[in-house]
């Protein structure tokens, strides 16, 4: 042993290593702004709020996690918005046509689902990146979806529909935001325990290495697109719930509107951009966090227009903190 | 002796290595100065050090006996240091000329004088004697006419120092002699030369001194010539003699083979090729690198597209469309030469590194259920059998030393109980120890039945652990040999069937990529 | 066998798509006499002009391997910089451009730092900042344009002279000047040294934080010229210029021949991509097509000339493996 080990000895952490989670960070993040807001204005914390909230959030979350299962295998979807709207529209053209309920919510999420995996079989047969491809389909989709519909709101929709979106549980916690926390608990399975999930997280992290491991990369490839884009389905029949009607500009043109909330949940959450990591609760709390934040503002009148401001500041501020910590951290390496 | 660049005792770690320690070196103006030592001692590293690349964590370096702290390439290129890395450093789409002047291109009224650019090149591509168009794009050049033209680029700028990594990795000993006679020459006018390479025969020729590293540790600093042999070397480099290795019992090669290429042609340019594996066989695949070994590989597993002729496993045609298939349908497994970039995934455990192979197998049920407690029991003997040093299979590969890591890229194969095991250069850039390990896992597998196909550029490796020898140059098999483990006979009768096809370099450039002459082949011809 | 010379004409960058937009003007003039009129030809040399530096903005922080989104909310910003220094402040035309230009550069070159201090991926840095400049236009304005634009302002963005708009002048000279930075200049060679092999770049001594900053700070400034050039057409300084751009300003270079992953860009062939986008929206209206299918097309026209390309580097790449 040289001096050199000694000094470099593992026993200089002074934090310990889950405190520097970013959901550590996330979570404080929220309390002090809860804190500072319902101090502010008292409304803030009152049921209806919390429930308004609560219900914003659960589409946010299933948004979040739509980017966030194609971030894990080292692509990304910019067609969710997109996608989002396509089964939104289904499963309310369909209701509209007297398709029942629930048939209409399953063949909603399965055209996200095939929306999604047109995607990935674009991406893994023609080797193009995925940005191009969802950037040229985020466009065709919705050129389709507005040939089909006529860009008109379809609002006749099934009654159980609008009070699944309406319901809720224990007087405040809307059913939708058990769905969210459902979803969460399903991709924690799905990512930590089965062979499919943790090949994703696999080939995410090094395509070439897992390929050359015998991963069957194309095909895991296609099914986290396609998984996107059912998560992105699930997210627009979610909101067509809430909002009571099927609206062709829910995501905004083309569905851009919703690239932002995509991103910045996983992002903030810590899920590396390069693949290979998930971080479902963290994607949560991104969430919370944005929905938090936009409604606090809102409650002490700042408003809307400044939302956006806050957040480019708050997800700046969160990947230089996190290239920070990565900088910094001591390196526990093992000596030769 | 004072030397104009003078380091001592530098260390610099990466994550999970130590690259240097301790390590000093003294190049003096006028003299060729040797740094050599195995794949991994650190000699690409302390060039990096020199050139500003890296910053070291401890240690001096000075320059005319002033200490200087290089912070990046631009300030060591500023003090006269020019290097010839080992990466590609050329900028594809940029003409040669361009990447020749591209950190001081002129400019007449603020634009680019291309004429006096395309001037400049001309004249230091006519000091390296090549004949290359400096208005072709890089892209379009060979790997050797690269390699040149890099060796172009850093004799541009003119440096009172200049370092050499590995420059005649990929150039014919024609080009490698013009170039000893520029370094030469450059020597005698007073420039500081440091040279990398493995070919100790040239090393012994053409160098004043020499400076060895072993493991990131000095083995010999800054020594004169006078005394040492080649044997001398060897040592200092791999810490004991070359060893011919024990004789293994003799395998039977006359039966079926269980793995046999007949005729095969490749995208990557293969033409016609044939090989036979038997088991219990360990088959060396001798060649340099860019002689299309690593792609034969690739090839046979499933990743680079067969475009004519058979692979056969077992006596039955295969037609293999990816590792998937190749592992789970034919137990054909891959180790890369690349271990960090296709070997391992370094930012996960030992544990699903090596367990990656059988997942789909331990998984359970409708649900694909696999237990965390499966997979640890799975893969816990072999990480065992293999002595992974680490606290627990749940630390991350990232964090293990480059011959533990090696370790995890072989051990996933075992666990999914591959019959035929391609090793692709295993021992690159590992500790002797863990070296003598793997060969001696090697051997064993062999003698339980596995069919091992060795390639590797490591002569000694290939002389103590082949059964048989191919040599293969320009995408073909010029070399077949029975292995009688004498090394010196051996690997002169390698060299003498890589040289047999070197010397009539335009037959094996066309037999290799099967084109049609185009104005490559013409360029290529017109260098030689 | 095809002769060499046409082989090599064939692969070469921009022909097949000027072969296109050819094959693409005559069909439609024959088609419909009312695309050669005077009028519709202005039309479409607007569309043009408007998106010339746009696409322009994009295609610099290609050439480095870079993008940014934040392209379009930065247009935002300027764009309502000049309605409010004009409209609210009363600032002279000149030095509302100016300071708005120099808007657009502050917020390239702040991407550009951001990215090169922290070696944080730009698609994340610029997805911020893109958020950031949205709400800072949005609150700023409350979402609400400035109308009382100076008429030179306005002039600016639509005078002609017969079919040929004024703006079209003005963004020829701009993309000319462009074209010569990237072919030409010391600083424009180094950001496509940088973009195709950005360690080359290091170790050949080029100072790459500067390379990224620059590249950076030209977008701004170009997507600045775009965003103003669009206040003059409008003729109000809306907070929602530049939210329809992201599209357009990664399709036209791409469909223009850059790489993605940098080091290659073409000019000229941004600008055939941008003739091409804009006659397939005139074609589409003239022939009475549902306009929903301009998405449709739009994408559809990225992804088969994409795609295209893919095929002919893959051409390239199988040549140099089997080399």
């Amino acid at each position: 042993m040289t001096a050199l080990d000694a000094s470099s000895a593992p026993s200089r952490r002074v934090v310990p290593r889950w405190l520097t989670r970013p959901e550590i960070g996330l979570a404080a993040i929220i309390a002090i702004m809860v804190a500072v807001f319902s101090s502010i204005a008292p409304g803030f914390l009152s049921p209806f709020n919390a429930f308004a909230v609560a219900r914003d959030l659960s589409v946010a979350i299933v948004l979040g996690y739509s980017m966030m299962v194609v971030l894990a295998v080292g692509g990304m979807n910019l067609a969710v918005g997109s996608i989002g709207v396509c089964a939104a529209m289904a499963t309310a053209g369909m209701q509209a046509a007297g398709v029942p309920m629930p048939i209409s919510v399953i063949l909603g999420l399965a055209s996200g689902a095939a929306l999604g995996a047109v995607n990935g079989i674009v991406v893994v047969r023609t080797g193009l990146s995925s940005f191009m491809v969802t950037l040229a389909t985020m466009s065709i989709y919705f050129g389709v979806m507005l040939l089909l519909s006529g860009a008109e709101a379809i609002r006749s929709l099934d009654a159980d529909f609008i009070a699944f979106g309406r319901a809720r549980i224990f007087g405040t916690v809307p059913v939708m935001f058990v769905v969210s926390i459902g979803l969460a608990l399903i991709l924690t399975y799905f990512y930590r325990a089965t062979d499919i999930g943790r090949q994703m997280l696999f080939t995410g992290s090094n395509p070439k290495a897992s390929e050359l491991s015998g991963v069957p990369v194309v095909r895991t490839v296609v099914v986290a697109h396609a998984l996107s884009g059912l998560l992105a389905g699930l997210a627009g029949i979610m909101l067509t719930a809430r909002t009571g009607a099927g609206v062709p500009s829910m995501a905004g043109q083309i569905g851009r509107d919703w690239l932002l909330p995509a991103f910045i949940a996983p992002v903030l959450g810590g899920s590396a951009l390069a693949g290979g990591s998930v971080a479902i609760l963290g994607t949560l709390l991104g969430a919370t966090l944005v929905g938090v934040l936009g409604s606090g503002l809102r409650m002490v009148n700042i408003g809307d227009f400044w939302i956006e401001l806050f957040l480019g500041i708050i997800l700046l501020f969160a990947v230089l903190a996190d290239r920070l910590r990565s900088v910094w951290s001591p390196v526990s390496g093992t000596g030769p | 002796m004072t030397g104009v660049i003078e380091i001592s005792a530098v260390t610099k770690t990466f994550p999970g290595v130590r690259a240097l320690d301790d390590v000093s070196i003294s190049l003096a103006a006028g003299e060729i100065h040797a740094l050599i030592g195995e794949n991994g001692a650190g000699k690409s590293t302390l060039i990096k050090i020199i050139t500003g690349v890296h910053l070291p964590d401890r240690g001096e370096m000075r320059l005319d006996g002033v200490p200087v702290v290089f912070r990046s390439p631009h300030e060591a290129i500023g003090a006269g240091i020019g290097a010839v890395h080992q990466e590609r450093n050329l900028v594809p789409r940029f003409t040669v000329a361009e990447n020749i002047c591209l950190d001081r291109l002129p400019t007449r009224h603020g634009l680019i004088d291309n004429r006096s650019i395309v001037a400049d090149a001309e004249r230091w591509l006519k000091t390296m004697g090549l004949a290359l168009d400096p208005r072709q794009p890089v892209r379009e050049l060979s790997v050797a006419q690269m390699q040149l033209v890099e060796i172009a680029k850093a004799l541009s700028l003119r440096s009172r120092v200049l370092l050499l990594d590995e420059p005649t990795a990929s150039i014919t000993p024609h080009e490698a002699d013009l170039l000893f006679d520029i370094l030469r020459d450059l020597k005698a006018r007073g420039v500081a030369i440091l040279f990398v390479s493995h070919r100790l025969e040239e090393v012994l020729s053409l160098c004043d001194r020499v400076t060895v590293l072993r493991d990131g540790r000095n083995t010999a600093v800054s020594q004169p010539f006078a005394g040492l042999g080649r044997s001398d070397l060897v040592r200092l480099m791999i810490g004991r003699d070359e060893d011919a290795g024990s004789a293994r019992n003799a395998v039977a090669t006359e039966g079926a083979p269980v793995l046999e290429l007949k005729g095969l042609s490749t995208a990557a340019g293969h033409r016609n090729l044939n090989l036979r594996l038997h088991a219990g066989e360990i088959l060396g695949l001798y060649g340099l690198i860019g002689c299309g070994r690593s792609e034969l590989a690739k090839a046979i597993i499933g990743i680079i597209p067969v475009t004519g002729g058979e692979v056969s496993v077992a006596g039955k045609p295969a037609r293999i469309g990816s590792v998937a298939e190749a592992l789970a349908k034919y137990k054909i497994g891959y180790v890369s030469e690349d271990r960090k970039g296709e070997g391992v995934v370094l930012d996960h455990s030992i544990s699903a590194n090596i367990g990656v192979t059988v997942w789909q197998r331990l998984a359970r049920g409708i649900l694909h259920y696999l237990s965390r407690a499966r997979e640890t029991k799975t893969v816990r003997p072999f990480a065992e059998k293999l002595q992974i040093r680490a606290p627990s299979l749940a630390v991350l590969v990232g964090k293990l030393s480059g011959g533990n890591q090696q370790k995890v890229s072989v051990a996933k194969w075992l666990v999914a109980g591959t019959e035929i095991l391609i090793l692709d250069e295993p021992t690159v850039g590992i500790d002797v120890r863990t070296k003598a390990a793997l060969h001696e896992l090697i051997r064993e597998l062999a003698d339980r039945g596995t069919a091992i196909l060795l390639i590797s550029s490591d002569m000694p490796e290939i002389v103590a652990l082949a059964d048989r020898i191919e040599v293969m140059n320009g995408f073909q098999i010029v070399g077949r040999l029975e292995n009688s483990h004498a090394y010196a006979d051996v690997s002169r009768q390698i060299m003498d069937a890589i040289h047999g096809a070197a010397d009539q370099p335009q037959m094996a450039a066309s037999i290799a990529t099967g084109r049609t002459e185009t104005a490559g082949e013409t360029r290529g011809r017109m260098m030689s | 066998m095809i002769p060499e010379p046409l082989k090599r004409l064939a692969l070469a960058d921009n022909v097949g798509l000027a072969t296109i937009l050819v094959v693409a003007v005559a069909a439609l003039a024959i088609a419909n006499p009312a695309f050669l009129t005077s009028f519709n030809l202005y039309v479409v040399l607007t569309s043009l002009a408007l998106w010339t530096c746009v696409a322009l903005a994009q295609m610099t922080t290609l050439a480095i391997g870079q993008m940014t989104l934040s392209l379009g909310s930065l247009g935002g910003l300027v764009a309502v910089t000049v309605g409010g220094l004009c409209e609210v402040w009363g600032v002279p035309l000149p030095l509302a451009i100016a300071i708005a230009l120099l808007v657009g550069l502050a917020g390239g070159l702040l991407n550009g730092v951001l990215i090169a201090a922290s070696g944080v991926n730009s698609f994340i840095i610029t997805l911020a900042t893109f958020s950031a400049f949205h709400g800072l236009t949005l609150g700023l304005t409350r979402a609400i344009p400035f109308y009382n634009m100076p008429a030179a302002l306005k002039a600016l963005g639509n005078a002609r002279y017969g079919a040929i708009p004024l703006m079209l002048g003005i963004v020829l000279v701009v993309a000319v000047a462009v074209h010569i930075v990237f072919t030409r200049t010391r600083l424009g060679r180094h950001m496509l040294a940088y973009g195709g092999n950005p360690q080359a770049a290091l170790l050949s001594g080029l100072s790459t934080a500067r390379i990224v900053i620059a590249a950076h700070g030209l977008s701004g400034l170009l997507a600045a010229i775009a965003a103003i050039l669009t206040v003059g057409r409008l003729q109000v300084a809306q907070p929602t210029i530049g939210e329809d751009w992201l599209i357009v300003s990664f399709a036209a270079p791409i469909i223009g021949g850059a790489s993605l992953t940098g080091g290659h860009v073409s000019v000229p062939g941004t600008l055939l991509a941008l003739a091409l986008l804009a006659i397939i929206n005139d074609a589409l209206v003239l022939l009475g097509v549902d306009p929903f299918w301009v998405q449709v097309v739009l994408g559809g026209l990225i992804l088969a000339v994409v795609g295209a390309n893919r095929l002919r580097e893959g051409h390239r790449l199988g040549e140099a493996v089997a080399r």
